[in-house]
């Protein structure tokens, strides 16, 4: 395109600094909450006024932060498992399901152990959370697996299968809580049956102790992915699989690797809503919400590009704006869903946006010379 | 048994209009994950003009139009911006999901109007699926106009060549493709299930993207597909009509998902890639560069 003696073009990137791609993702943030603003315009709502309730009651409020605090451990953990398979090019929309799967299993360890209907039991509560921890990670893992078998086996699309085990998971847990289930909560108002207060997990400062779990996932995962031969392995399957076939790295084992992984840190994410927070303690009644929760886990991997560091303060502002957006909400007299909505937009901006990370714009001046000879060229 | 059986055509009537939309959107080139996005757009926005004029008719119309604009926007992403096909989808599947939470919520409950007149209790929406099959395979396979769209699919650069513009094909088809999906999800949310509920689709968007990958790209395979799994997702709703007692309920909801997996699986076997694997489109989610 020519503008004046000016050249545009769009200039694919060959790589992408790692300052340029933290700017491009402010910027991407920015314009999102820019964006989000005219849904309160739209309700007749000052916009500042509506950001500056969200970020004090989410960051700033004794009542709001540890609210915040297990949101983002929750979308950490999302994050974790969607990503791992992004590096590799595969879209894991399949955290919902994976963490019903998850949440299933570690309630099914105390079912399994008789735990659920007596409030006492005679094993260690460390042993037991431990139980639920590996429960809930491998049939999560299980999950994952699933997808990540079609996908590197038969080469069926992640994203239909991912999506159609989180309607069976779905279902699978409303016939194991409701209408008689064996996990039905003995008063029968369709949750599962409580975690007895012995087994109510540890808290440091305040907050599960899943928090250490999920910010060590942080570290194994930037190690992993910068220092290991999987990690080199994970991402150039990700830049392209043909080739990174030729050079020895499995078409099969990479796929079926990373949804097992990301599987198995989705059913964390699981365990730790329902199993760790203080206050719940059960499935609750309500567990879609938390499924469609889990992808915000998407927008976090894509405004951190990926990078398992990045994303612990991505996680931590959108925990925040989720659980801020759905106090507003109240505070303010909007009708249901601001922090669905919220989701929402935030998504198509970055969509948006994966085109800045992709191209450039270059302008260059066209030379007279260069211009006048065209026909020899 | 007839009621079930009228039932499931009209479950039918709405996975093969959205099929058509992606079946068209595909033989372009242009693979639109967000099926279920546009479809729950097209429901929302149908269902609240509806609500609000009283017009059966405006709000198809705005189920259709935010269907295309959605389209547009998915054209706009992956043929201009070159954006992956994939994130695009997705991002129209969560913006719709999403937004349109937030936007119907105050418009929550029944529809409140005549319901749309039957033929024997046919909705006469099953008729229009069944025209349309037949025209959108009339189209794509008797005329120059398919021809190119096929072409452009299939190698756009070829395409561009012998003259057809691969930009502008894959904006229609995109648009098209959008404005079925926007009405397929205002068929739902004014004739087959006239209440609005918060995410109410459930993953009707997803079967229908599974059931293009499952006609090999044929409208009338879509038609027998769409036929089948509206007859599936009934008897997942209402299965004491068959077995009673059998299983929960809720178990049964999760039969139609795995049977979309089930064939899923049948079709990716070599046995059957070797048979009718080459009728997808060979540029199916590429975008094209023009050098």
């Amino acid at each position: 395109m020519r503008a004046g003696s000016y050249e545009i073009k769009l200039v694919k990137r060959i790589s992408l600094t790692n300052l340029r791609a933290l700017m491009l993702s402010v910027i991407a943030g920015v314009v999102a909450l820019f964006a989000f603003g005219f849904v309160f315009v739209a309700a007749g709502i000052d916009p500042f006024m509506a950001y500056q309730k969200i970020f004090s009651f989410s960051f700033f409020n004794d009542f709001g932060l540890p609210l915040t605090i297990n949101r983002f451990i929750f979308l950490l953990l999302c994050t974790y498992a969607f990503i791992i398979p992004f590096r590799a090019g595969l879209w894991n929309i399949g955290m919902p399901g994976q963490l019903y799967a998850g949440s299933l299993a570690a309630f099914g360890v105390l079912h399994v152990l008789d735990i659920g209907k007596s409030t006492t039991s005679h094993m260690s509560p460390l042993i037991i959370w431990g139980l639920m921890l590996a429960a809930a990670a491998v049939a999560a893992a299980a999950t994952g697996a699933i997808a990540g078998f079609l996908k590197g086996k038969y080469d069926i699309n992640e994203i239909v299968v991912t999506m159609m085990l989180n309607y069976m998971a779905y279902w699978l847990v409303s016939y194991m809580i409701k209408e008689g289930g064996p996990f039905m909560n003995p008063g029968g108002r369709g949750e599962s049956f409580e975690l007895p207060s012995s087994l109510h997990a540890p808290l440091i400062w305040g907050s599960p102790y899943t928090l250490l779990i999920a910010l060590a996932l942080g570290l194994m995962l930037f190690h992993m992915f910068a220092k290991t031969k999987l990690g080199y392995e994970i991402r150039a399957y990700g830049q392209n699989p043909a080739a990174a076939s030729y050079a020895g790295i499995s078409r099969f084992r990479i796929p079926l690797l990373v949804f097992i992984l990301g599987g198995a840190i989705a059913g964390l994410a699981g365990y730790h809503y329902f199993g760790a927070v203080p206050g719940v303690y059960k499935i609750a009644r309500n567990y879609g919400f938390f499924g469609d929760l889990a992808f915000y886990g998407i927008i976090c991997g894509l405004i951190s590009r990926g990078n398992p560091l990045a994303s612990i303060p991505v996680a931590f502002l959108f925990g925040g704006l989720s659980v801020g957006g759905r106090y507003v909400q109240g505070e303010l007299g909007m009708s249901f869903g601001l922090d669905y909505a919220l989701l929402g937009v935030l998504m198509i901006t970055l969509v948006a946006f994966q085109f800045f990370y992709q191209y450039q714009i270059v302008t260059t001046r066209i030379r007279k010379e260069t211009s006048d000879v065209g026909i020899l060229h | 048994m007839w009621e079930f059986f009228i039932r499931s055509l009209d479950a039918s009537t709405i996975f093969l209009i959205a099929g058509l939309g992606e079946l068209i959107g595909q033989r372009s080139g242009v693979l639109n994950v967000g099926i279920e996005g546009a479809m729950l757009f097209g429901a929302t926005l149908g269902f609240m003009t509806a609500q609000s004029t009283g017009s059966y008719l405006l709000g198809f119309l705005v189920g259709m139009a935010i269907g295309g604009l959605l389209g547009l926007m998915h054209g706009f992403f992956s043929i201009s911006l070159k954006v992956d096909q994939v994130v695009s989808g997705m991002g129209i599947w969560i913006l719709g999901f999403g937004l349109t939470t937030y936007l119907g919520a105050p418009y929550a409950g029944p529809l409140g109007m005549d319901r749309i007149p039957t033929v024997m209790g046919l909705s006469p929406f099953f008729v229009l699926a069944v025209v349309l099959a037949g025209a959108v395979w009339f189209v794509l396979s008797k005329t120059s106009l398919g021809l190119q769209i096929r072409s452009v699919g299939e190698d756009p650069s070829v395409a561009e060549v012998s003259g057809i513009n691969v930009s502008k094909t894959r904006y229609y088809c995109s648009i098209m493709a959008g404005m079925l999906m926007g009405l397929s999800g205002a068929i739902y949310s004014l004739d087959y299930n006239p209440v609005w509920n918060y995410n109410f689709l459930q993953g009707w968007g997803f079967i229908a993207l599974a059931l293009v990958f499952f006609s090999l790209w044929n409208p009338f395979i879509l038609l027998g597909g769409s036929v089948l799994f509206g007859t599936f997702w009934q008897l997942s709703l209402n299965p004491q009509l068959v077995l009673p007692g059998l299983m929960s309920r809720y178990v049964w909801r999760m039969v139609p998902f795995a049977i979309t997996l089930g064939v899923l699986l049948m079709m990716s076997t070599k046995w059957f890639r070797d048979r009718w694997g080459s009728a997808k489109p060979q540029a199916l989610g590429q975008p094209y560069f023009k050098d």
